[in-house]
């Protein structure tokens, strides 16, 4: 009778850790298959904020910027020690300045035209004669 | 009697529940693993996203994105007559690079400063402190013919590629929208990376290696680049802005293997036309403006 005791222990010690791990797993299934309602849009924002400060904590204590993961793939150590030479002098945030500007319709109807923007090849031909040009065809 | 019949009854009673607790036990677990391999396949599909290589499309709406947010900020010099020039200059040498499953676009931008840089998709800018630096189309056509350079070898696209977490998990029809959330944590990315960080050393001499053999396929003296580096080098220590001395490696190594190349290949193009008077014409009116 002991022995039936001691399985019956067993079957309830497995019972038990069944339960405390079976939540999340239950709960995801709950969640796939009842979205939550739709967010309102201050939610949203909240939430897109949290997710921009993790985000931004995350890189902080990665050390390396927007790009930061990629130097060590990107060169070899002669390389990144050449980089960290070259950039020494560099002027902080130039390029940051230039990510944050907003373009108007204006400049992206002036990206547009400049795309657009092409010399004909007869052109081109005739100021590459002009110019006693010889390129390889 | 009934003693033993009940302790029976009971242990058959326990015996039952054990065995419906293992089978929601086993239903639970049925029901982890699946989330486990929904989640790993999800992950994989994600991470296969991430590596593959960007498409031309893609490519071309990260460079209009870098482009926009370039001209916002410097404004285009407005001269067609420059424009048109540039874009001779330019579509000359850009003839010349391996890679022609894009086209390149050239454009001057509205600043003093000596800077070039190229963006994703063929966007190719010089500014007009350093058309005022050159002395020469071959100069010009040296200038140009770099930044075609890192577009032929693709160096900022492959940052971006290599960047899984910028790539990863993105949403498409959202991600490519010009003025998305995406594109512009994207656009500033590179912006910082050529600008601010610059380029991986070896993707600058790439750059000028393949520029040197452009512009001498397209039927210019092959050291223009060179002649343009020695000046911005003296043009910076004079107080001169270019981001180009501060990220890029130093002008001296540059134009040792500038040199070294154009001995070892036997381009010493002395006959070759340096065009400085075409250059002067078609540059008049920027150096009338600066004065």
């Amino acid at each position: 009778m002991k022995s039936a005791y001691r399985f019956v222990a067993v079957v309830i010690s497995f019972v038990l850790l069944g339960t405390v791990a079976a939540p999340p797993g239950i709960a995801q299934d709950q969640s796939t298959q009842n979205p939550p309602p739709a967010q309102t849009a201050p939610q949203q924002d909240q939430s897109q904020q949290g997710q921009e400060k993790a985000d931004k904590d995350k890189k902080k204590k990665k050390g390396g910027g927007f790009f930061g993961g990629l130097k060590a793939v990107a060169g070899s150590s002669s390389e990144q020690q050449e980089a960290t030479r070259t950039a020494g002098s560099k002027t902080v945030g130039e390029g940051a300045q230039i990510g944050d500007a907003q373009p108007t319709a204006a400049d992206r109807q002036a990206v547009s035209a400049m795309e657009n923007y092409s010399v004909p090849a007869p052109e081109i031909k005739k100021f590459q004669d002009d110019g006693k040009l010889k390129p390889k065809q | 009697m009934k003693k033993p019949m009940l302790r029976a009854g009971w242990f058959w009673g326990v015996r039952i529940l054990a065995v419906l607790a293992l089978l929601g036990t086993a239903r639970d677990a049925r029901a982890q693993f699946g989330n486990i391999l929904k989640k790993a396949t999800e992950k994989a599909q994600t991470v296969q996203k991430a590596m593959a290589p960007m498409t031309v499309q893609e490519e071309r709406d990260v460079g209009r994105e870098v482009a926009a947010k370039a001209v916002a900020f410097f404004h285009l010099y407005k001269g067609d007559a420059l424009t048109r020039y540039v874009n001779l200059v330019g579509s000359t040498v850009a003839a010349q690079s391996e890679r022609q499953d894009i086209t390149y676009h050239f454009a001057v931008l509205d600043s003093v400063d000596i800077n070039a840089f190229s963006a994703p998709g063929g966007y190719i800018f010089i500014t007009r402190g350093a058309l005022a630096l050159c002395e020469d189309e071959s100069e010009l056509a040296g200038v140009l013919a770099h930044e075609v350079g890192h577009i032929a070898g693709r160096h900022v696209l492959k940052i971006v590629e290599r960047d899984k977490a910028m790539r990863a998990g993105m949403d498409e029809a959202k991600a490519y929208t010009p003025g998305s959330a995406y594109m512009q944590k994207m656009s500033k990315g590179i912006l910082v990376k050529l600008l601010d960080q610059g380029l991986a050393p070896g993707d600058e001499f790439d750059a000028d290696q393949r520029g040197i053999k452009y512009a001498h396929a397209a039927g210019y003296p092959a050291d223009g680049l060179q002649r343009f580096l020695t000046k911005l080098n003296q043009a910076t220590e004079q107080g001169g802005q270019s981001f180009w001395t501060r990220t890029h490696p130093p002008v001296p190594d540059r134009n040792a293997r500038i040199g070294q190349t154009i001995s070892a290949q036997h381009w010493e193009d002395t006959d070759r036309p340096k065009l400085a008077d075409r250059f002067a014409i078609e540059t008049k009116a920027l150096k009338e403006k600066k004065a």
